[in-house]
C-alpha cells in the first residue's frame, strides 16, 4: 500500500489528534471504580525449640528454622497485592497465640515487619511443641475473627512430646471451614535441637534422655508396648516431618508446601485456597490511554520505507 | 521535597524510541532536487522545531508511564494528645468474666457476660479511635516481655493488635515487672515529644523484690513517666488503698502491694479500680481528658503521581504537532488542487 504525500498528511494529523484526545482522557478521565479479589490470612509461625535448628536453606544458605520463617514471610507479604490483609501470631506450646489480627500490607508494612522482627524463641511460654493442636487453636482464633482469615502456619512439624499416629489429638473443627496452607521447614536429615533456658537463651542441645520417645498415651497402653520398645529413640532430633504435617493437613483440609522457594508462588497457593472477598479500588486508567497514545505517536515515525511500505514521492 | 521516584523504571529502555523522528522521514515529499527550493531558514527552524518537539512527546509520554511519584514522606506538626505504651495482661485469669453479679443475688435482667479480656479489649480500641493525634506502643507480655509494636502513629496497627490481644485464652504465666521496665525502655530510646504514658491492665499484681523496685523506680524516675493502671477488681469489695472494712485476707494480696509500690514512686501515678462497666468507661474517659497536652505529631503524606506533569509536555506538544499537521494539509492540498 502506497500512500500519497497529501494523503500522508492527513493521516498523521488524524493520528496525532487521536493520540491527543486519548492523553486529554488520561489527564481529565476520574478513576474508574474495579473490583480486586483479596484475601485475608494469618501467618503462624513455629518458635519452638526445634525451629532453631539451622538446617533451613534460603538463597543458598542454611538458616536457622526460625529465621528462615521470618524472612520468608517479610518476602511473602512485600509479594502479596496491596489490599490483601495480613496478621501474625506465634506458636508454642499447643496454642497458637495470635499478635496482630490481618491488616493491609501496602500501607502497614513498616509494622507488619517490624512485628515480624520482634518474634524470637524468648517469646515462648513454653518448652513443648504440639503442632497439631496450635493449628487447631490457630483454626478457633480464626473463626473469631471477620472476616475469615486463611491461615499460614510456617513449622518443622515436630511434635514434643511425640505423638502416635493411632492416638492423634482430634479435631473438632469441620475440616475445610478455616482454609489454610502449611509450610513445612527443615531438612532430611535428623539434626540436635539448641536447648533454650527460661530466658529464652540457647544453653547446649537437648540430650537423649531429656525428653519424651513415646506418646505419654501410647506408653501407658499394653497393647503397644512391643511397637513403643522398637521405636528408636531420636526425638531429641529434628527433621521436617513431611509425612506428619501431610496427615495434619489432610485432617484440617489444609494445603501442604513443603520448603518452598518463591515467595510469589506461595501468594498464590494462599490466594487459591483463600475465600477471597472483593475489595473497590479506584483504578486510575491513565497508563492505559497514555500508552495507547504513545503507539499512536510512534505509528507515525515507524520505518515503513524500510519495510516497503513507504514510497518516494 | 524529594526526589522523584518511578514505579516501573523499565520504560526507561525505551527512551532511544525518541530518536525515530530524526531517522524517519515519513511525512516529507521527496524532491527531485533539492536545489530547485529556495533557501528558506524559517520552514528550516519550523522543521527542527517540530522534530524536537515530536522526541519531546515520545519521550514525555514514555516517562508518564514510568509512573513518576514523589515517595510517602513524613510532616511534623504539633497536636493535641500523647504517648502510650500499653501493657494488656494476657494471663489465664483474664478469662474470667467481668464484674461477675455475686451468686447469691437475684438476676433480674439478662446480663452478657464478657471476659475481662474481651471487656478491656473493647474500652482499650474505643480509647485509641478516639485519639487520633497519639502515638501508641504494645508490650507482650508472658514470662518475657516483647515490645511487638513499638510507638507508632499507625492507628491501624495498633488496634489490630489490641484486637488480636482479645482472642483466644490467656497464658498462664505473666511478668508485670518486666513488662513494666520494658515499657520504660521503649521510652529510652526515642526522642521527646510530649507526655509519657505507661498505661496497665491488669486483674492481678505481683509482689516485687527489692532490686526490681530499685531498678522500676529509677527508670520511672528518670523518664519521668506517667503511670497509669486500670485494675479490673476479681475480689469483690476490696479496694487497692486499705480502708477500715478490711478483711485480714487482703492484706498480703500482690495487687495491694504493686499499689502501694506503685503509690512511692516520684512519678505521677493514677490507679483506676474497675469492677463495673461504668466505673471502667469513667477511667478510660478520665485518662482521655488528662491526656490532651502539646505533641509532636508525625503525619504521612501519600506517595503522590507525578505523570500528570509528563502528560501535559506531552499534550502541549501534540497540540502544536496536530495543529501544524492540519495546517500543512489544508495547505498541500490546495497546493495540490491548483496543480492540474
Amino acid at each position: 500500500m502506497i500512500l500519497s504525500y497529501p494523503r500522508r498528511i492527513l493521516l498523521t494529523a488524524i493520528i496525532m489528534s487521536l493520540s491527543l484526545l486519548l492523553i486529554v482522557a488520561a489527564l481529565w478521565l476520574p478513576p474508574v471504580p474495579r473490583d480486586v479479589k483479596i484475601m485475608d490470612s494469618i501467618f503462624v509461625l513455629d518458635i519452638t525449640d526445634s525451629m532453631n535448628v539451622e538446617d533451613a536453606v534460603l538463597d543458598g544458605e542454611n538458616l536457622r528454622r526460625l529465621t528462615w520463617a521470618k524472612e520468608f514471610t517479610r518476602r511473602t507479604l512485600l509479594e502479596m497485592p496491596c489490599g490483601a490483609h495480613a496478621g501474625l501470631a506465634i506458636f508454642s506450646e499447643a496454642r497458637s497465640l495470635i499478635l496482630m489480627n490481618p491488616i493491609e500490607v501496602c500501607a502497614n508494612y513498616h509494622d507488619l515487619t517490624q512485628m515480624l522482627a520482634q518474634i524470637n524463641p524468648p517469646m515462648a511460654w513454653a518448652r513443648s511443641s504440639e503442632v497439631s493442636k496450635a493449628t487447631y487453636t490457630a483454626i478457633r482464633q480464626a473463626e473469631e475473627i471477620d472476616p475469615k482469615p486463611s491461615i499460614v502456619f510456617l513449622t518443622d512439624g515436630h511434635e514434643s512430646p511425640p505423638v502416635h499416629e493411632s492416638l492423634f489429638p482430634k479435631f473438632q473443627g469441620t475440616p475445610g471451614e478455616v482454609k489454610g496452607v502449611i509450610v513445612g521447614i527443615g531438612g532430611k536429615d535428623l539434626l540436635p535441637i539448641p536447648k533454650t533456658n527460661e530466658q529464652g537463651e540457647i544453653e547446649g542441645f537437648w540430650e537423649v534422655n531429656e525428653v519424651m520417645h513415646v506418646d505419654v498415651y501410647a506408653s501407658t497402653r499394653g497393647d503397644m508396648a512391643e511397637r513403643n520398645a522398637q521405636k528408636p529413640r531420636t526425638e531429641h532430633l529434628s527433621s521436617q516431618k513431611k509425612s506428619h504435617l501431610e496427615t495434619l493437613a489432610n485432617r484440617v483440609g489444609f494445603d501442604f508446601v513443603s520448603s518452598p522457594r518463591d515467595p510469589q508462588k506461595l501468594v498464590d497457593r494462599i490466594r487459591d485456597v483463600s475465600d477471597t472477598r472483593e475489595v473497590t479500588i479506584d483504578y486510575d486508567l491513565y497508563a492505559w490511554l497514555s500508552g495507547l497514545a504513545l503507539l499512536l505517536v510512534l505509528l507515525v515515525f515507524l520505518p515503513y520505507r524500510w519495510i516497503g511500505l513507504g514510497d518516494d514521492n | 521535597m524529594s526526589a522523584l521516584s518511578w514505579t516501573s523504571p523499565g520504560f526507561f529502555y525505551l527512551l532511544p524510541l525518541a530518536l525515530l523522528p530524526w531517522l524517519i522521514h515519513n511525512q516529507s515529499k521527496t524532491i527531485a532536487w533539492a536545489k530547485l527550493l529556495p533557501v528558506d531558514p524559517l520552514s528550516r527552524w519550523i522543521n527542527l522545531l517540530l522534530k524536537s518537539l515530536a522526541s519531546l512527546i515520545i519521550i514525555s509520554l514514555l516517562l508518564a508511564l514510568a509512573g513518576p511519584y514523589i515517595p510517602e514522606q513524613t510532616v511534623e506538626r504539633y497536636g493535641e494528645g500523647a504517648e502510650f505504651v500499653v501493657l494488656l495482661d494476657r494471663s489465664r485469669s483474664m478469662d474470667e468474666i467481668f464484674a461477675r453479679p455475686p451468686l447469691n443475688t437475684l438476676r433480674t435482667e439478662r446480663t452478657r457476660f464478657k471476659s475481662k479480656r474481651v471487656v478491656s479489649t473493647d474500652y482499650l480500641l474505643e480509647f485509641v479511635e478516639g485519639r487520633p493525634d497519639d502515638r501508641f506502643g504494645y508490650v507482650y507480655f508472658s514470662t518475657q516481655s516483647v515490645e511487638i509494636l513499638s510507638l507508632t502513629y499507625n492507628k491501624a496497627a495498633i488496634l489490630a493488635t489490641i484486637r488480636a490481644g482479645g482472642l483466644g485464652k490467656g497464658i498462664s504465666k505473666t511478668n508485670i515487672v518486666e513488662a513494666l521496665q520494658l515499657a520504660a525502655r521503649m521510652y529510652e530510646k526515642e526522642a521527646y515529644r510530649g507526655s509519657r504514658n505507661v498505661l496497665l491492665i491488669s486483674d492481678g499484681g505481683q509482689i516485687l523484690s527489692d532490686a526490681e523496685k530499685r531498678r522500676l523506680k529509677k527508670i520511672y524516675e528518670q523518664m519521668n513517666l506517667n503511670l497509669y493502671w486500670i485494675y479490673l477488681r476479681s475480689v469483690r469489695g476490696m479496694t487497692l488503698d486499705e480502708t477500715s472494712q478490711d478483711s485480714v485476707l487482703w492484706e498480703d494480696l500482690p495487687e495491694r502491694k504493686l499499689h502501694a509500690f506503685f503509690k512511692t514512686l516520684d512519678v505521677p501515678y493514677q490507679a483506676y479500680e474497675a469492677g463495673s462497666f461504668e466505673e471502667y468507661s469513667a477511667a478510660i474517659d478520665d485518662i482521655d481528658q488528662q491526656q490532651y497536652q502539646p505533641l509532636l505529631v508525625v503525619e504521612r503524606l501519600p506517595k503522590q503521581s507525578k505523570a500528570d506533569v509528563f502528560l501535559w509536555v506531552a499534550f502541549g506538544g501534540l497540540l502544536i504537532w496536530a495543529a501544524s499537521f492540519w495546517l500543512s494539509y489544508i495547505g498541500v492540498r490546495q497546493a495540490y488542487r491548483k496543480t492540474p
